[in-house]
């Protein structure tokens, strides 16, 4: 998760700056069980699986991925949870709502708020107002989520109490028992802290409970969310009024070490008009703490409240209950400034409250010392005043009366500040608020803390709630004597790049009310709360702003403790000589065709999501199913050149080269995953299957799987319409016909574009790219980018397939080898290994250590039972079980319990071998055993989990598998690993341009070679060519290497020279050079086969009947000399695939296509004039040669398609040339007269078959030398130490051929560079006094490891051995045995079953 | 009788099969309990005489599998075991084994569902053609035999 | 230490950016001339877009 942000210096000497972003999961600590993905509840569209898939915010990229841990992805912090003034994770309470994870939900909102039910009612919930699905629709209804989740709890017979953490000693003072307060004892008390709590009034919950009416908030809410602080062991004091029943100082000396003062704010401001004194003027806190703490007062029909807070609300719609008939508002400010809940204002509406807004009260009129009435004053809006909002000011002359039975002020509170006797030093503001530390909420008393309303001034209760918890932290740090400040000045920046595109509007879901009509006269509740479904409904438009919603659930999920919610990004410095870049790929996005409706038709995918449909572990599980109605299809249709080829819609001129092969490979599949009758039908331009075996497969593919090409240009897809998703091509045929056919689906075939990603890569390493955005590069120097020491390959270096990256890969790391030869080895280490100790005549001594891993075993198998029966196993000596066994420590105990039980086997019953087995088998070899005493017996994949259901039998299945594993590993010996010199010498056989480079590359790297050329001469085919497709100069290019090569002091030249013996194996050849003289004999590691090929003199259209029908090369030399012939031509007509693609011979040879119409644009610049015609079948112009393929048609040649069973004919009449061609698209003959005739002749290797018979090296039907693996191990023999490059290999063109060369080159010095090769101890072994010579191993084996000995029976070269076993299998002697999988060790396997 | 439930060894490969059969517990895939799996190199490695073995200890069936053809990490190692495994088959069903007894797959290291789903096809299959008699060397206990058999026995002896 | 060219001094590592198919077989390859590599990848895990595909042509070799 890292990347790359500045190189500087300079070749051999670089500085890298990589940040390494933050993974969130340590690395080392996670063991990849997934169970922080299984808990996380947030899903998001699986990129590996082309978003047809979804996967966790905690998750793998896939499940075999390396490494194997997991990861979190995080955007940031979510606007809800950064605007939240308690940061409650919101998004994460959402999303496991969203789930119905309900109590998780709670424990994770008290995490940070222990009176959700309370705020779920009365919050004024800023996290609504920064909710991003605002910008989509209407905000998340967060607060009335949380309510849902709140109440669960507090229906359910046991209340969620957390436990407390340690029981402290110390007790702590909480004074005042309002919202601020409760906090603050809730989590003083979960610490562990004696806290009592002091409060004035008779009851508990300060504001909540006297200042908001109970119809908003039920008093049982309250007393339940209080219990459960009770609950914690809390105590509550009501009555008590410090400052006056006791003093801060009396309770210091009663030992309370530190106090919380949330005394709140219940005073009330004075309105400062003429009147206030009158009887019937209430003060509006003091009104509704009277009528909620029980008494009744009517205050007449007519109630004017001022103000237009939520204070103001409460008293205007409490009066209306107690029986007033028309209470009204009068504020000051319009609708849209008031400060009271919206859905308060809302409600005063529906229950017929009127609303005087821009309306100041300037004096109340009495009779008889009581209110009679209120004069007001129409105002109007001025400039904004300190608070951003605009400043009432009064309407002259527009006073007015009315008649009112009482005024109720609601304007503001302040706090009483009795409690605040001498002792203290703490001090108030101008404000008469606290003054207080903003950060620790520490007073001038330093065991005085202190929030809320009594610090801040009359505010909300999230507010007071999170200063209660602030409060509580510091308290505890100031018990303790820690740092009050470290580490707690965190900016809450929310994330800001969240996407609001493409989601669906889906109006947030209403919150049920009491109606109107049923609240009078009453305090029940008017808002019902969400039903369930309206709560999941609700939280599922949650957008994930942050992806990871930081539930923190994967942190308890995780045994082996590896989440880090706080990680952070790392900067780090490196330190290299050389740099490879190779960012690879991104498919190319066919949005931009709409006429293609990708994304608008369902049924039309890209071949990348295609290829995700196909695969076992795709989203269907290689089911083909298509995405519309999840039916089978029947027919599917390929469209090529998607975002390639096309400078109309994206300006990829290029070619990518890959689309041909995997759109017939993707036909070919799906019909073997969907049937037979499934029919494959793919629209192409030019089929391009020129790499080795391509073209036999796109054969195949038609004769044998019936797939269907059709030549056309596709213009549009369409929906059929009613039919659920079938697809209409419209296409023109090749002859100018409109077409249409429906599909099942349509797959695009997409083609290979640079990532932005890379693009800035290469801009911040000033690497240069060229006009299609791949690294500029010289075809001499493939894999040099434009910066020295900074090297390309792969598809950034432009388009091409994997055998092709990869050979480039190997390329890279030749180039960079060469630079760096002189400090080779200068910063690797061989790792120390302690000597054996010999087992050899011990009795069996076997440790067995059985893993719960975590709960991924021990949650369904019974692991102590297990160890318990291992003990009962015969020649265990140890056993036990750990939680990890693969945990650093575990391996330490691991390596002590060996040397103190002098145990020689063992066994671990945990995950499988496959990964956990060189683990093991090093710690084996750091406690001084041979690595191979080691089994595993895989009770975790192959057990727990997948036999989750029946965890007995699951059980009974672990002691068999640990029963046939003990037995097996009893009879296991130490095996040794034999070592060999290496002979650090190459010999390289080819000195055309593969060889040269090769030996070139391998002499930098500090190897001799030896260079065995047939040939009286170097440069093999190249001395033939004139210029690349760039225009590059061959010619200057091959004499300079073949100097470089002839002077280099480490390399020896052979010339008319070939091998005649070749003895030995990788490491240690010796083989025997003739050429002439005495033969030589020289003795090397490796060899490198670089044969080449040479051109095809075919015997048809008139060649070497007619001196004007040419070959490809025949027409280069010309070119060379500037013959006249050629200059003059006014006619060139040049025919491709002569030879090649033909039955006889079915391979493309790749070049010709580019070199013809390289040749073509040469005569066109020499003779403008002259007319120049391709007749071709397809034109192979792949990756960015598809520029000059444009180039040419621009120029005016002519192409001409032509099939193959209807060839062109060349015919000399009367002493003129002419070709008569069936131009397919007038589908009738063209006669063209021709000066020259030109002949694309295929290329042929220089079939060698002795030289492979010599290094036991195959050769495939065509000659040419088959590689170890097509695409992964494309220079490598099955025969270590062989290899192979250039056209001996395939048909090729010069920049390919000198990157295979280089990767040769790199693949050799894997070899050279060690002084010794060790060999694996699990290889086969004969007994001579068994083996009955009949040759079977020697015939079987892909390797030719046996062969017979001067002894006339079959021994195996370790060193040649792979350890497959198939040679044991068949020996019919029983005389081969391999070790570590022997017939004893698998045979007491099965008899223990 | 209803208690048995049969026993099935699994030769896989080290490189496909056996990786298919760790992915199929990545992805939690669910399998009847029945199949005890020994890991080899290659399908080239095993011998028949393992799945006679297997068959003589009381293995109620056997089932092989390995790499793709040609995703063979020995280049064609797989190719044999198939050979060597359809003679020994038919040799077997010669003698009386049951053709349900012995299975035989390809399965690559990605393909996990199918060889979970493999998996309880050969479970199914070994446990319609029931417990296997042939070639068992261990004595059964009476217990064992199944009670028409039982009866016969009793015949005999009486 | 001093290459015989330049007169720099060389350092006997190399970065690797990129973590697909090209990306690790450099990786590999380098290693295990001599070098040591650091092998820089944006992504989790390494394996790169081959590790999505479902079979390889012309051999429909499993990918992974």
């Amino acid at each position: 998760m890292s990347e790359v942000e500045e190189v500087s210096g300079q070749p051999g000497d670089f500085r890298v700056k990589v940040r390494r972003k933050a993974r969130y999961i340590d690395l080392e600590k996670c063991t990849g069980c997934g169970e922080c993905a299984r808990v996380c509840p947030v899903s998001l569209k699986n990129d590996y699986d082309m978003g047809l898939s979804e996967r966790r915010a905690a998750y793998r990229r896939y499940a075999q991925a390396v490494p194997g841990a997991f990861a979190i992805e995080k955007r940031g912090t979510s606007p809800c949870k950064a605007t939240c003034p308690a940061h409650i994770s919101v998004q994460g309470y959402v999303a496991l709502a969203a789930q119905g994870r309900w109590r998780e939900a709670l424990e994770l909102i008290k995490k940070d708020n222990p009176l959700p039910a309370i705020c779920g009612r009365v919050c004024h919930h800023p996290c609504e107002s920064a909710c991003m699905r605002g910008k989509v629709d209407e905000p998340v209804a967060i607060d009335f989520i949380k309510r849902y989740i709140a109440d669960l709890d507090l229906k359910a017979e046991t209340r969620f109490v957390p436990e407390i953490k340690q029981k402290r000693d110390e007790k702590i003072a909480v004074i005042g028992s309002g919202p601020a307060g409760l906090t603050c004892a809730y989590y003083l008390a979960v610490e562990g802290y004696r806290v009592t709590v002091f409060e004035k009034l008779p009851v508990l919950g300060g504001m909540l409970t006297v200042g908001i009416p109970s119809y908003r908030l039920p008093r049982d809410i309250i007393e339940a969310e209080i219990q459960v602080i009770r609950d914690l062991g809390v105590e509550f004091k009501t009555g008590v009024e410090i400052g006056k029943d006791f003093t801060i100082g009396q309770l210091r000396e009663q030992g309370y070490k530190a106090f919380f003062i949330g005394i709140g704010a219940h005073e009330c401001k004075k309105l400062g008009i003429e009147g206030e004194d009158l009887q019937g003027v209430y003060p509006g806190v003091q009104y509704l703490r009277e009528v909620n703490l029980g008494n009744r007062i009517f205050l007449g029909d007519r109630v004017a409240v001022v103000g237009g807070g939520n204070v103001a609300m409460d008293c205007v719609r409490t009066a209306l209950r107690t029986g007033s008939k028309k209470p009204f508002i009068v504020y000051r400010r319009s609708l849209a400034e008031m400060p009271a809940n919206e859905e308060e204002i809302e409600e005063c509406r529906e229950e017929g409250i009127e609303i005087l807004t821009l309306t100041n009260p300037v004096r109340v009129i009495g009779e008889n010392g009581r209110v009679k009435a209120i004069e007001c004053v129409k105002m109007e809006l001025g400039e904004p005043d300190a608070s951003g909002r605009r400043r009432p000011v009064a309407v002259k002359g527009s006073n007015f009366v009315i008649e009112v039975d009482a005024v109720i002020a609601a304007i503001g509170q302040e706090t009483d500040w009795a409690c605040l006797t001498p002792e203290c030093a703490c001090s108030l503001s101008d404000w008469r608020t606290l003054k207080v530390d903003p950060v620790t909420l520490q007073s001038d008393d330093p065991d005085i803390f202190a929030g809320g309303d009594a610090v801040t001034g009359p505010a909300t209760v999230i507010e007071a709630i999170a200063a209660g918890k602030e409060a509580a932290v510091s308290i505890h740090r100031y018990v303790r004597g820690e740092d009050l400040r470290r580490g707690r000045e965190k900016r809450w920046e929310a994330v800001q790049n969240v996407p609001t595109e493409g989601y669906d509007r889906i109006p947030r879901e209403r919150m049920p009310r009491l109606r109107p009509e049923e609240r009078l006269g009453n305090f029940n509740e008017v808002q019902l709360g969400f039903t369930e479904e309206q709560v999941r409904r609700e939280a599922q438009r949650c957008l994930d702003c942050g992806v990871c919603s930081e539930c923190y659930r994967c942190v308890e999920a995780c045994l082996a403790g590896a989440v880090v919610h706080d990680d952070a990004d790392q900067v780090q410095e490196l330190h290299v000589g050389a740099v490879i870049l190779a960012p690879g790929f991104q498919p190319f996005d066919p949005s931009v065709y709409d006429t293609y409706g990708y994304m608008r038709l369902a049924n039309v995918m890209t071949a990348m999501e295609f290829e995700r449909l196909l695969s076992a572990s795709g989203p269907t599980m290689g089911h083909v199913v298509r995405p519309s109605d999840h039916k089978e299809p029947k027919k599917i249709a390929w469209l090529q050149c998607v975002g390639s080829r096309d400078i109309h819609h994206c300006d990829h001129a290029y070619c990518s080269a890959v689309c041909c092969m995997y759109a017939i490979k993707e036909a070919v599949i799906a019909k073997e995953h969907a049937g037979r009758d499934l029919e494959t039908t793919i629209f192409f331009m030019d089929m391009r299957t020129h790499g080795k075996d391509f073209e036999n497969y796109y054969n195949r593919a038609q004769e044998e799987h019936g797939v269907r090409f059709i030549r056309s240009r596709v213009h549009s897809l369409e929906e059929v319409p009613g039919s659920g998703g079938d697809v209409e091509v419209h296409y023109v045929t090749e002859d100018g016909q409109v077409v249409s056919e429906v599909f099942d689906m349509v797959i695009l075939s997409v083609g290979l574009q640079t990532p932005d990603e890379a693009k800035k890569l290469a801009e911040r390493l000033q690497v240069k790219l060229n006009d299609d955005f791949f690294a500029d590069h010289s075809s001499f120097d493939p894999v040099a980018s434009s910066r020295p020491g900074v090297f390309v390959c792969g598809a950034f270096q432009g388009p091409k397939d994997i055998p092709q990256s990869v050979m480039e890969a190997s390329a890279a790391a030749a180039a960079a080898g060469s630079l760096l030869g002189a400090a080779r080895g200068t910063l690797v280490k061989e790792k120390e290994i302690p000597a054996q100790r010999n087992v050899y005549g011990e009795p069996p001594r076997i440790g067995v250590f059985v893993c719960h891993c975590g709960i991924n075993i021990s949650g369904v198998v019974d692991v102590r039972a297990v160890a318990e029966y291992a003990k009962t196993l015969p020649y265990v000596e140890y056993v036990t079980d750990n939680l990890y066994t693969c945990s650093q420590d575990t391996q330490e105990v691991m390596k002590k319990v060996i040397r103190e039980h002098n145990l020689n086997r063992i066994v671990v019953a945990a995950c499988t071998p496959r990964t956990h087995e060189p683990l093991f088998q090093e710690t084996m070899a750091d406690a001084g055993l041979n690595k191979y005493l080691f089994e595993m017996a895989n009770i975790r994949n192959q057990d727990s989990w997948v036999h989750g259901m029946d965890p007995a039998m699951a059980t009974e299945k672990a002691k068999d598998l640990v029963r046939m594993t003990v037995a097996k590993v009893a009879l296991l010996e130490p095996l040794p690993e034999p070592e060999l010199s290496v002979i650090r010498r190459a010999l390289v056989v080819g000195g055309g341009v593969s060889g040269m480079t090769a030996a070139l590359s391998l002499a930098a790297q500090g190897y001799p070679v030896d260079l065995v050329e047939s040939g009286p001469e170097l440069g093999g085919q190249a001395l033939k060519l004139n210029s690349t497709w760039r225009g590059e100069d061959i010619q200057g290019y091959v004499k300079e290497l073949s100097r470089r090569v002839s002077e280099h002091p480490q390399i020896r030249v052979h010339l008319n020279a070939r091998l005649t013996q070749v003895e030995g194996f990788v490491g240690n050849f010796k083989s025997v050079i003739q050429n002439g003289g005495d033969p030589i004999t020289v003795e090397h590691g490796i060899a490198v086969i670089a044969t080449g090929g040479r051109e095809y003199k075919p015997d048809e259209y008139l060649y070497g009947q007619d001196p004007r029908v040419l070959t490809h090369l025949e027409l280069d030399e010309k070119l060379r000399a500037d013959d006249p012939a050629i200059r003059q031509a006014r006619s060139v007509v040049f025919i491709q695939c002569v030879g090649s693609r033909e039955p006889q011979r079915p391979y493309c040879s790749r070049v010709c296509c580019t070199h013809t119409i390289h040749s073509a644009l040469e005569i066109k610049r020499r003779n403008p004039d002259a007319d120049v015609y391709v007749l071709y079948r397809d034109i192979r112009t792949y990756g960015e040669r598809e520029r000059i393929y444009q180039e040419a048609r621009r120029a005016g040649v002519l192409f001409i398609r032509y099939s193959l069973e209807d060839k062109p004919v060349v015919a000399a009449t009367d002493g003129a040339l002419t070709v008569t061609v069936t131009d397919h698209i007038l589908r009738r003959p063209v006669r063209l007269p021709a000066d020259v005739v030109t002949l694309a002749t295929a290329i042929l290797p220089n079939a060698d078959e002795a030289l492979a018979q010599l290094f036991k090296v195959p050769l495939n039907e065509e000659s040419f030398f088959v590689e170890a693996h097509a695409k992964l191990r494309p220079v490598d023999f099955a025969t270590d130490g062989v290899f192979l490059c250039g056209l001996a290999h395939y048909p090729k063109p010069l920049d390919e051929s000198i990157a295979q060369a280089q990767a040769a080159a790199a693949r050799a010095a894997t070899i050279l560079a060690r002084d010794r090769i060790r060999f694996p101890g699990t290889v086969a072994r004969t007994n001579p006094f068994l083996c009955s010579a009949c040759g079977t191993c020697v015939a079987i084996c892909p390797y030719s490891a046996p062969r017979f000995n001067e002894r006339g029976v079959a021994e195996i070269n370790p060193a040649l051995c792979k350890g497959c076993g198939l040679c044991v299998a068949s020996c019919r002697s029983g005389a081969i045995q391999l070790q570590g999988f022997d017939d004893a060790q698998i045979f007491s396997m099965i008899d223990s079953l | 009788m209803n208690a048995w439930e049969p026993k099935i060894i699994a030769f896989l490969c080290n490189w496909c099969s056996y990786g298919a059969a760790d992915l199929a517990g990545v992805s939690r895939l669910q399998y009847p309990v029945n199949i005890r799996i020994i890991r080899v190199p290659c399908s080239g490695r095993i011998n028949p005489k393992f799945i006679l073995g297997a068959l003589r200890h009381g293995a109620d069936g056997v089932w092989v599998s390995g790499c793709h053809p040609g995703d063979c990490h020995y280049i064609e190692g797989n190719y044999y075991a198939r050979r060597k495994f359809a003679l020994l088959k038919s040799l077997l069903e010669h003698t009386g084994i049951e053709p349900g007894r012995l299975h035989f797959s390809w399965i690559s290291s990605a393909e996990a569902s199918k060889f979970a789903e493999t998996a309880r096809e050969v479970v199914e299959a070994v446990r319609a053609v029931g417990p296997a008699r042939h070639f068992i060397k261990t004595k059964p206990t009476w217990d064992d035999i199944e009670a028409p058999v039982q009866a016969a026995c009793q015949v005999e002896v009486g | 230490m001093n290459s015989s060219g330049s007169g720099n001094p060389m350092v006997g590592s190399v970065l690797v950016v990129g973590g697909g198919i090209a990306g690790m077989q450099s990786a590999l390859d380098l290693a295990e001339m001599g070098y040591y590599v650091y092998l820089v990848e944006k992504e989790p895990s390494i394996g790169g877009v081959m590790a999505q595909l479902d079979k390889t042509f012309p051999t429909n070799d499993c990918a992974m």
